[in-house]
């Protein structure tokens, strides 16, 4: 177990001291907040039931979780493999499915600050004001789900090659931010898109928190489809480590 | 060059005896590996025992890469059997007994945004009986290195650290794929200074060259592959004199050629003007013919063939050369 916790320090380390990956990960969604709040009032609701600036930072925390696991796999693992690092490790004690556990749990363990630091923002821009305990639930909620987008992002670096990562994760990123109504209420979206909507994960991690948020028993289809999800990306996952295994590349 | 005295002498026992497994660093038997139709290795027999240093010789493509493959259990042989340290590859590596350098084509092989002495520390904490830190940092001479970032490194600095990750762990057996690529002298040179001390240390170490100067001048023992077997096999001047001897050369006018192709010794005779070059498997004896032969030479020279003939002779390829990594 040794081995892996200092795998895992070592991951998270170097993403968290990655000037590039906290611009990214942490500004995105604090100034999209920002750029899409608007009319932060109270009165201003949206489907009825929530006050924008608090539905609107649940979605930007869904956002920042989006873009902190693209980012933290994607590219960034994409390159690394190209380096020749990964075989390195592969020729060390360790065994070869611990590269590929430890990116998700580092990928895991480096959202949570970002929701935090999202969160931050919600509270004293956007003057969303919730009990510890409503904080501790929408976070660990938030969190949980976003292991789908954990297994996006290590699943896009061990598949795409270098150069063409940057780009996929790039429109990935903002097609299930803006299709996922991240950006824009799904309610006031056309019905074709309302319908797809209904099939992207960001949809779906972000209507449990806003159901959480509102009082409302959340729709059974969300957590389904995030388990989902995460169990097709986990299958192909190790479909890829396999294949990668078996090149002698894993 | 190098001075004589940093070079182990080449072992000198004519017969080989088979050893125990135990006292094996690595065997190959009936080894066959394919790349769809492609074979990389055929039939491959070979094996090293604990402590010594050995080159992989042979031209881009014959089969070195995929039989370091084979050694560290990234891949499968198709037939036959790969044995490391007296177990499977697979189990020698997780258990912290061997160590590699492997090609990594235009990468560093190092993980970017991250200080040099985190990634030591990192691949030392994966190894239950690691070399203590600061041996493997003198050893690998990379002290100055340790505070740098990894992407700031030069090709050369790099090449140093990975081969402080691949002793980190203390093994008993160093693989390094083609150490020296992207290299210049001077660092090639102080490269292999600083391996031939580790050897001492009663490594085994087993490295792959398509440098036939690397390999002659580094290793107690040349394995010449290609085609994916072995086609010759032992200290690099055993290797030049399976191949030629000597090569001898003087300037003659009006040399009778069939006359000097009847001497002792002779296996070739060139003659271009009036100077004459003649390879020999006994110079001693042929030089004491063209004396008494009478023949009437001046300017007489006697070379050893370079390896680069033998490898030429063994494997029916063109020396690699310097563009062609």
């Amino acid at each position: 177990m040794m081995p892996l916790l200092a795998f895992t320090r070592f991951e998270v380390g170097r993403l968290l001291r990655s000037w590039k990956f906290l611009v990214v990960t942490v500004g995105f969604p604090v100034v999209f907040y920002m750029l899409f709040l608007g009319d932060r009032s109270p009165s201003k609701v949206v489907d009825g039931a929530l006050p924008w600036r608090a539905y609107l930072l649940v979605s930007m925390c869904s956002f920042g979780a989006l873009v902190a696991s693209l980012t933290a796999g994607g590219a960034r693992l994409s390159a690394e493999r190209a380096s020749g690092w990964a075989r390195q490790l592969r020729v060390t004690p360790i065994a070869s499915w611990s590269y590929v556990v430890t990116k998700v749990v580092a990928t895991m363990l480096v959202v949570l600050p970002v929701l935090v630091l999202v969160e931050a923002v919600g509270v004293g821009f956007g003057g969303v004001h919730l009990s510890a305990a409503m904080w501790f639930e929408l976070s660990g909620l938030l969190w949980l789900s976003s292991l789908p987008f954990a297994f996006l992002g290590v699943f896009i670096g061990l598949l795409v090659h270098a150069e063409t990562a940057f780009p996929v994760v790039t429109a990935l990123m903002f097609a299930l931010g803006y299709f996922g109504g991240l950006f824009v209420p799904v309610a006031s979206m056309p019905h074709a898109l309302q319908v797809l909507a209904h099939v992207l994960p960001s949809f779906h991690n972000t209507a449990l928190g806003i159901a959480l948020l509102a009082g409302q028993r959340p729709a059974l289809s969300h957590p389904l489809v995030l388990l989902g999800y995460g169990a097709v990306l986990a299958l192909l996952l190790l479909v890829v480590h396999r294949r990668e295994e078996s090149r002698g590349l894993a | 060059m190098l001075a004589a005295a940093e070079i182990d002498p080449p072992g000198q026992d004519a017969a080989p005896k088979p050893l125990p497994t135990s006292d094996l660093a690595l065997r190959f038997s009936g080894v066959e590996h394919r790349y769809g139709a492609r074979v990389a290795l055929d039939q491959l027999e070979m094996s090293v025992p604990r402590g010594e240093t050995v080159a992989l010789l042979g031209p881009n493509g014959a089969g070195k890469s995929t039989a370091i493959s084979l050694l560290l259990g990234l891949r499968r042989p198709h037939a036959g059997k790969v044995e490391v340290l007296g177990t499977t590859p697979r189990r020698a590596v997780s258990q912290g007994r061997v160590g590699a350098m492997l090609q990594t084509g235009t990468g560093s092989g190092l993980p970017p945004g991250v200080r040099v002495d985190a990634v030591l520390r990192l691949v030392r904490r994966l190894y239950r009986h690691p070399a203590p830190f600061d041996a493997t940092v003198e050893r690998a001479g990379i002290s100055e290195l340790l505070g740098r970032q990894t992407q700031r490194l030069s090709g050369g600095q790099a090449q140093r650290v990975r081969f402080a990750i691949a002793i980190a762990g203390d093994p008993e057996l160093v693989f390094l794929d083609e150490p020296t690529a992207a290299m210049d002298v001077s660092g090639r040179r102080a490269f292999w200074r600083m391996i031939r001390t580790y050897a001492k240390e009663g490594r085994t170490i087993v490295f792959a060259t398509h440098h036939l100067e690397e390999a002659d001048q580094n290793a107690h023992r040349v394995v010449v592959v290609n085609h994916g077997r072995v086609v010759a096999d032992g200290p690099g001047a055993t290797l030049k004199a399976t191949v030629v001897a000597r090569r001898v050369r003087f300037v003659c006018s009006g040399a009778d050629r069939a006359l000097l192709d009847s001497l002792e010794g002779v296996t070739d005779v060139r003659v271009n003007g009036t100077g004459v070059v003649i390879d020999s498997l006994d110079a001693d004896a042929t030089v004491e013919a063209l004396v008494r032969h009478r023949v009437r030479f001046k300017d007489l020279e006697v070379t050893g063939a370079g390896l680069e003939d033998a490898f030429i002779a063994l494997t029916g390829a063109e020396a690699p050369r310097e563009h062609d990594r």
